[in-house]
Parts: structure tokens; sequence; C-alpha cells
């Protein structure tokens, strides 16, 4: 009875859960249901019922409920099949961006070494220039393309992207927590900065992290799906297609990525597009969710 | 407030640089033939090509005297004006809209936040502000496309040939920050709740819409410091949308124009939008500096 008192009291929270769980679930368990094909065979073309064959892409119908792409391959498919990676990318860049951002906050709240300095940098300069238009500068630099650890770049520089902003918030909370008396006693018995930071800073803002970083992810999957329009994804790789012709090929079947000819595709396979950022708005939708659920939870 | 401007511009003058300086980065592919059908690709980075490019992109200026002609051999400058006219169609009403429309939904939020009224506008601006603009936009074409086929009049849903065109894109574009303002609007009213002011306003006995007009002007510091946000918003999101709508903007050009290398047009349309939002950080200032009371704590 109180699980349920509980889920009444807490409805956001509870419907944010019950999304997350039906997202992980068929990340985790959807290649095996029945009506996913985990192969993502192509189909090169089928028979209508004048037996003249037809070429893919085809419409949303019983057979595929979301439609194929242009190989013929299921969209639903697809869309289970390519969760994983979209998350876990999503799930890495937050937890980098907030792993490298909490040192970056304390330090400036420290004023060390000109950090205080640094931080507002960039964040003036990030409040002034699109974060796309800088990411795709910085993700066409050769070093970066060339290097088979590229897909690791691609993560760190869209995590560092937004660190400021991040970095900022976590600041002033620091900020605020440092006027209080128990900071001032344990800066009176002489511990270490970064004994400070672990038990006297960070245990009171755990809370204000975990809303942030859920909201984030939300965030994450929609700067990607910005980029995904650009053509810029974290996993491409440089291939040579023709005598002397080179161009980027997708190796992946994260969600942004189905995004790619979206300028093609929308004016005629319109699905193709849809459900992917579909599927991205879904994700967005549940860790807002959640995020404002733990928010009132915590309040 | 003249020292304030200055300090303005010296920022806005180094982002410019550092900009330039990003945008400069050799990225060029190298392609060597070994003879045969043997290809290899490459991409030379070092910083005396750095050094080299910089220099060239000054002698272009020098000898342009300006930004030179894009590839069709139209001065840069003539063509950048008609471009951002275009884009001003969708930024100007979008930009109008979330700060005028946004912040006076949000009072009515707040203002009915116990009746039902405000209970549904709550629910629908926190279901809008979770939906992406692309995700809007492939969804109201989808919707336009199936309407057409069951007879509903046809009308041009890309390009920018007639002029409603900038409706669509301008329509998902503006969701967003609208409803941003909305929730930030309400929730900045809220936070006014218990001050001691609005104690003695009641007890003076006056009427809670003469109170909320007080609360109002507290407030609009805080809401007019959303400019700026909302204006970066805009202009991230209008070269996408201009693109998926093939809608021929500055925005649909400068991401053309950084995807082929072209610097000094890159550069020639990416100016405008830095000055938009120096002009946005700049007027917002002014407007803070000139219409408001300073909010108490502010003058520390």
């Amino acid at each position: 009875m109180t699980v349920l008192n509980f889920c009444k009291k807490n409805l956001i929270l509870t419907i944010g859960s019950i999304m997350l769980g039906i997202l992980l679930f068929m990340t985790f368990f959807g290649e095996h249901l029945s009506f996913i094909d985990a192969e993502l065979q192509e189909i090169d073309y089928l028979w209508d019922e004048n037996k003249i064959p037809i070429a893919p892409p085809y419409e949303p119908s019983a057979q595929f409920p979301f439609g194929t792409d242009r190989d013929g391959r299921d969209m639903l498919s697809l869309i289970v099949m390519g969760a994983k990676e979209t998350l876990l990318i999503i799930l890495s860049i937050t937890l980098i961006r907030y792993l490298l951002a909490i040192p970056l906050a304390y330090f400036a709240h420290r004023q060390w070494l000109g950090t205080n300095a640094l931080l507002n940098w960039l964040n003036g300069f990030l409040s002034y220039v699109p974060t796309i238009i800088v990411v795709i500068l910085l993700v066409t630099i050769p070093p970066l393309i060339m290097s088979p650890l590229r897909p690791y770049f691609v993560v760190l520089i869209i995590a560092i992207m937004e660190i400021g902003r991040v970095a900022d918030m976590i600041k002033m909370e620091f900020q605020q927590i440092s006027k209080r008396e128990f900071v001032t006693s344990g800066n009176s018995v002489g511990v270490s900065s970064f004994r400070l930071l672990r038990r006297y800073y960070l245990p009171f803002i755990y809370n204000k992290l975990l809303i942030s970083i859920v909201g984030d992810l939300g965030k994450v999957m929609f700067l990607l799906g910005q980029l995904g329009f650009l053509g810029v994804f974290v996993a491409q790789f440089f291939v040579q297609v023709d005598a002397g012709m080179f161009t980027f090929e997708n190796t992946s079947n994260s969600w942004p990525t189905f995004l790619a000819n979206s300028f093609k595709d929308i004016r005629g396979p319109v699905w193709i597009v849809f459900y992917p950022a579909l599927a991205m708005t879904y994700v967005i939708f549940t860790f807002n969710m959640l995020g404002h659920g733990l928010q009132k939870i915590f309040r | 407030m003249v020292w304030e401007f200055i300090k303005s511009s010296l920022v806005f003058l180094i982002i410019v640089l550092a900009f330039v300086l990003l945008l400069l980065l050799p990225r060029e592919m190298e392609i060597i033939h070994h003879g045969g059908l043997v290809f290899t690709a490459d991409f030379p980075f070092t910083f005396d090509l750095y050094k080299e490019k910089i220099a060239a992109f000054i002698e272009h200026f020098r000898t342009e005297k300006g930004f030179g002609n894009n590839s069709m051999g139209v001065p840069i400058l003539e063509e950048v004006p008609k471009l951002l006219l275009r884009d001003f169609t969708i930024i100007a009403p979008a930009l109008l809209l979330s700060m005028g429309a946004g912040t006076l939904l949000g009072i009515v939020q707040f203002y009915f936040r116990d009746k039902v009224i405000g209970k549904v506008q709550a629910f629908f601006s926190w279901i809008f502000s979770s939906i992406p603009d692309f995700f809007l936009f492939i969804a109201l074409q989808y919707l336009l496309i199936k309407l057409f086929y069951i007879g509903v009049p046809k009308f041009s849903l890309y390009g920018n040939d007639h002029w409603y065109n900038f409706l669509i894109p301008m329509i998902a574009i503006t969701v967003f920050p609208l409803v941003h303002m909305v929730k930030f609007t309400s929730a900045a009213l809220e936070n006014e709740m218990g001050q001691d002011y609005l104690r003695t306003a009641r007890s003076k006995g006056l009427t809670s819409l003469k109170i909320l007009k007080h609360m109002i002007w507290n407030c609009l510091y805080s809401i007019l410091n959303q400019t700026q946000f909302i204006m970066l918003y805009l202009l991230t999101s209008l070269p996408i949308m201009q693109k998926l709508a093939s809608f021929q903007g500055a925005g649909y050009h400068l991401l053309t124009s950084i995807q082929e290398f072209d610097e000094p047009r890159a550069l020639a349309l990416m100016l405008p939008y830095l000055l938009m939002m120096f002009a946005t950080i700049v007027l917002s200032k002014l407007l803070k500096y000139k219409l408001l009371p300073q909010k108490a704590g502010a003058l520390q």
C-alpha cells in the first residue's frame, strides 16, 4: 500500500520510471522479441499484387510497422538495435561532462591558477557562438579525423561544450555551501582541500547533481540529434569509395545516423527520419519526466 | 554604463578573433596519387600550414578589398544582406513571440496557478518543453503531407519562393523558447511570493492585480536576463531548421560554406550572427539599466 501511495503522490516520477523501464527493456531484450529482426536483413525488392517488383523504401504497413529504410531494413528493428549504442553515447557524454565539471567548479570556487577566469571566458565564448558550429569546427580538425580514437574524441568534445554551464551551476552551489558554518569549522581544523570537497561539499549537492545529470541526458540527446542533421556522428570512418574519392561512412546504427539524409528523406519516405526523431523525443521526454519527478522528491 | 559598453565591445572583438582562429584551423583533404589506381588521402596539420592559412586569409582581404566574391562570382557583401533579410523573417517574430507572448503567458499561468486553467497550461508548457524542435518540424511536415493526401488544399512546404515559407520553420523554432519563457516567468513570479513588500501591499488593501504589477516589475530583471539564452537558442537551431526546410537563409549558407571550406564567406555569414548576439546583450543591459528598479542586493 505504501508503494501505491508513493506512486500516487509522485505520479510524474512513476510515469517517468515506467517509460525508462520500457526503454531499457527494449534496449537490452528487444532483439529477442519476435517482431524484431536482429539480423537487420536487407530486402532488394518485394512483389506487389500485380507481380511488379517494388524497390525499398517501403511505407509503414502491417509487415513493417515503422516502414523500412532505403536498404529495405525494418526501421523498428533498426531503432531497437541502435538503442544500446545511442544510450551509451549520451550516458558517457553526460558522465564525462560532470566528472570534469566538478573539479573545475571546485578549482574555480577556490580561485586556483586562474580557473575562475578560464571558466568565465569559456562561458562567455559559448554564450556567444552557437554550440553546434563550434562542434562542427572542432570535429573536422585533421588529427581527429584520422585518429582511430576519433569516437572517443568526439564524445569528449561534445562533453566539453557545455562544461562551462555545468561548472558554473556547481560553483554557485559551492559558493552557497561555503558560507555555512561547518565549512568554516572544517577549514579551521585544517582539512585538506580534497577532503573538504569530498566530505564537506559534495554530500550536500548529490541530489542536485542527480537531478541535473538526468536532465542533461535529454539535452545531450537533443544536441546529438541536431548534429545528426548536419552529418556529424560519433562513429564514422574514413573510407575510399572510388579511385581518388574519399568520404565518411557510417559504421553504426545509432539514431542520429538515420537523420543524415533527412534532407532527401523528408521529401519522400518521411518515416525514415520521423521514427528515429520520435525515438529521440521519447528519450528526451523520459529523462525530463524523471528529472522533474526527482526534483519533487528532493525538494 | 559607458565602461560596460566598452567592456562588452572588447569581449565581442576577442570572440570574433577566437572564432576566426578556430575557423582557419587547416582541415582540407589532400589526395596523393601514387600511380595506377593507388590513392591515399591525407589531412596535413602542422603549425606552418596554419600560419600559411592565416596569412592567405589576410592576403585575401587585402587583394579583394573586402570579402570578395562567392563561388558564383557574386560579391559576398551583396549576397549577405539578402540572405540575412530572410533570416530576420524567422528570427524577429520568433524572438518577439517568445519574449512577449512567452512572458505574458507566464504571467497568466502564475495568476491562475491554483485554478484548472493554470494547471492545464502548466501541463502543456511542460510537455512542449520536452519536444525537440526538429521533431516538431518533421511531425508537422508528415502531418501536412498526410492532410494533402486526403484533400486539404496543397501549399508549398519547402524552399523560400513563397511569402509564407518562413511560417513552418518559425513555428517549429519558436515553441521551445516560448515555453521556456512561460515556465521561467511563472517560476520567477512564484519565487517572489513571501517577500515582505507583498505583505505590506496586501495589508494596504491593494487588489491582487495591482500587486501582480509590482511583482512583474521586480521580476523583469531576471526575465530580461533570459534574452541572451533565447537568442542563442534561436541562432543555434536556425541553420538546422533552414537546412531541413531548404529555406535559403544565412544559416543555411553558413553551414554549407563551413563544410566547403569557404572561410571568408563563412566569416561574412557568421559575423551578423555574432553581431546579433552582441546587440542582444547590449540592448538587454541598456533596458535593465534604464527601465528597472535596482533589485534588492543587486548593488553589492
